[in-house]
């Protein structure tokens, strides 16, 4: 009889000592999740700002900046035929900027459909998809000059457009 | 009767003894997850940190705006571990942080990696605030912005500088002196604040940092680092040999690079308009002499070239930057 209850009080003592295990555990658990959730969120937010940033101030970078080509030095001015040239290149940039895509839009004149740039299209085309990826995820822009050289009536001018960089970026996984 | 009640003074049951051992072990895994979870939400702090410093340099990419001075200011005091590698295409930048707590400084944090940036600093910067400017660097067209990290707790004197160093730092000052400004111009080394590091110009004794107009070179704890321009001048003054040489090796690498785009955009635009740059050649010389760059020692080839194609640049009726 004694070691019965004794037995019973060793086997209350283990279920309890189990319930609070498995009850911390869960508390533990929640809170990991709970962080981790925060952890990805503002992972998302970096990603975010970041974009914003490098939207305000790619078109100074050297890759994409018209420097003093068309005359004289103008901020966020992207020199398209420079660009047409990065789009050649670009396996070599896939990282560099630290976002997902980057594109670039003629806002005007304006195009019915967006018709993709290439050495043979171009001018006549609306969009540089510069890493060529389907266009997903969040997007910060800034509006920018595009701007080239081009042959008229046997001169050689400089024409500007009125353009957009699009920059891309997913949600931190 | 005397063995009786001994017997019961030294009597455990298995019940005690079971709970004793289940909770220091309960206990323990407990004690044992908390400090490895609040080391891991220090390490994320770390990461974030470093990322947001990160991000913050954005802004500092030039465009033609005069040279200019941010400063962040970090919620706890900081080391700032910069790091340099080049074993990528393009290389990276590397910021690490670490936050004191308590007068604790958190284990080594995550290296956040970023491969369009050029942070020259000491190794770590230590503070709670901290000065960024930028320069950019041009070879002869723009190949990327040198940024320049410093503390304002290492206060740098600038020893008889010349006139043009003078000018920029004074910029950088702007007109009303910061109770947190970190450099200073003097005449001579017994003016600067006390602790300072000293930036010489052609002096050769009592500055930690000497620098040789005249021959082009940075001696900094007895290891020179050639310079041909101010960005890189001031880019070794703030960083160490190592990184430094690293830096440049990154730099060629993108000049070298860049130099291909621009060669492209020639040929380009003469299938385009028929107008010739002519500087394909030149521009291919320019992108195999990048590549050939091993270190500061043999930079002063490439200038020399970049300047001849930058005067065929300006003169060209098609230029191309």
């Amino acid at each position: 009889m004694v070691n019965k209850t004794a037995q019973m009080k060793i086997q209350q003592m283990s279920f309890m000592l189990l319930a609070v295990f498995l009850f911390f555990s869960l508390v533990g658990m929640i809170i990991i999740t709970v962080k981790m959730s925060e952890l990805r969120n503002s992972a998302t937010e970096l990603e975010k700002q970041n974009a914003m940033l490098l939207a305000t101030k790619l078109a100074s970078s050297p890759e994409f900046s018209c420097g003093d080509v068309y005359g004289t030095p103008k901020t966020d001015c992207v020199d398209l035929d420079k660009v047409m040239m990065l789009k050649e290149n670009i396996k070599k940039y896939s990282n560099f900027w630290g976002s997902s895509n980057i594109v670039i839009m003629r806002v005007y004149p304006t195009n019915k459909t967006i018709v993709e740039c290439n050495p043979t299209n171009y001018p006549n085309c609306s969009s540089i998809n510069l890493m060529g990826k389907a266009l997903a995820g969040y997007d910060a822009s800034n509006f920018v000059a595009l701007c080239r050289k081009e042959k008229d009536k046997g001169d050689i001018v400089t024409k500007c457009e009125m353009g957009q960089i699009v920059i891309r970026y997913e949600e931190a996984k | 009767m005397i063995n009786k009640n001994k017997k019961g003074a030294m009597e455990f049951s298995f019940g005690w003894i079971f709970a004793i051992i289940a909770g220091i072990f309960i206990l323990s895994l407990a004690i044992y997850g908390v400090i490895k979870f609040i080391n891991l939400e220090r390490q994320s702090q770390d990461a974030q940190t470093a990322k947001d410093i990160g991000v913050l340099m954005n802004p500092l990419e030039s465009s033609f705006e005069s040279i200019k001075r941010t400063m962040i200011t970090t919620p706890a005091q900081t080391r700032i571990y910069t790091g340099c590698s080049n074993e990528t295409f393009f290389g990276t930048q590397t910021i690490r942080v670490s936050q004191s707590t308590y007068g604790e400084w958190s284990e080594d944090g995550t290296n956040i990696y970023f491969q369009n940036k050029y942070v020259f600093s000491e190794n770590p910067v230590e503070g709670k605030n901290f000065y960024l400017f930028s320069r950019p660097f041009e070879l002869p067209f723009k190949v990327g912005d040198l940024i320049y990290l410093t503390s304002t707790k290492d206060k740098y004197c600038f020893i008889d500088s010349p006139k043009n160093i003078e000018e920029e730092i004074k910029a950088l000052r702007g007109l009303e002196e910061s109770k947190n400004e970190n450099l200073f111009l003097e005449d001579n080394g017994d003016e600067c604040p006390e602790g300072s590091i000293n930036v010489c110009f052609n002096s050769v004794s009592g500055c930690k940092i000497k620098v040789f107009t005249n021959y082009k070179y940075v001696e900094k704890n007895g290891k020179r680092m050639y310079y041909q321009d101010d960005a890189l001048m001031y880019a070794a003054i703030f960083s160490n040999k190592e990184d430094y040489e690293c830096q440049i090796d990154r730099l060629m690498k993108r000049t070298e690079q860049l130099a291909q785009i621009y060669e492209d955009k020639s040929k380009f635009i003469f299938t385009k308009t028929s107008c010739d740059s002519g500087l394909s050649v030149s521009l291919i010389q320019l992108a195999n002499s990048a590549r050939a760059v091993v270190n500061s020692d043999s930079i002063g080839v490439i200038y020399s070239l970049a300047d001849d194609i930058d005067r065929q640049n300006d003169y060209s009726g098609c230029n191309l930057w």
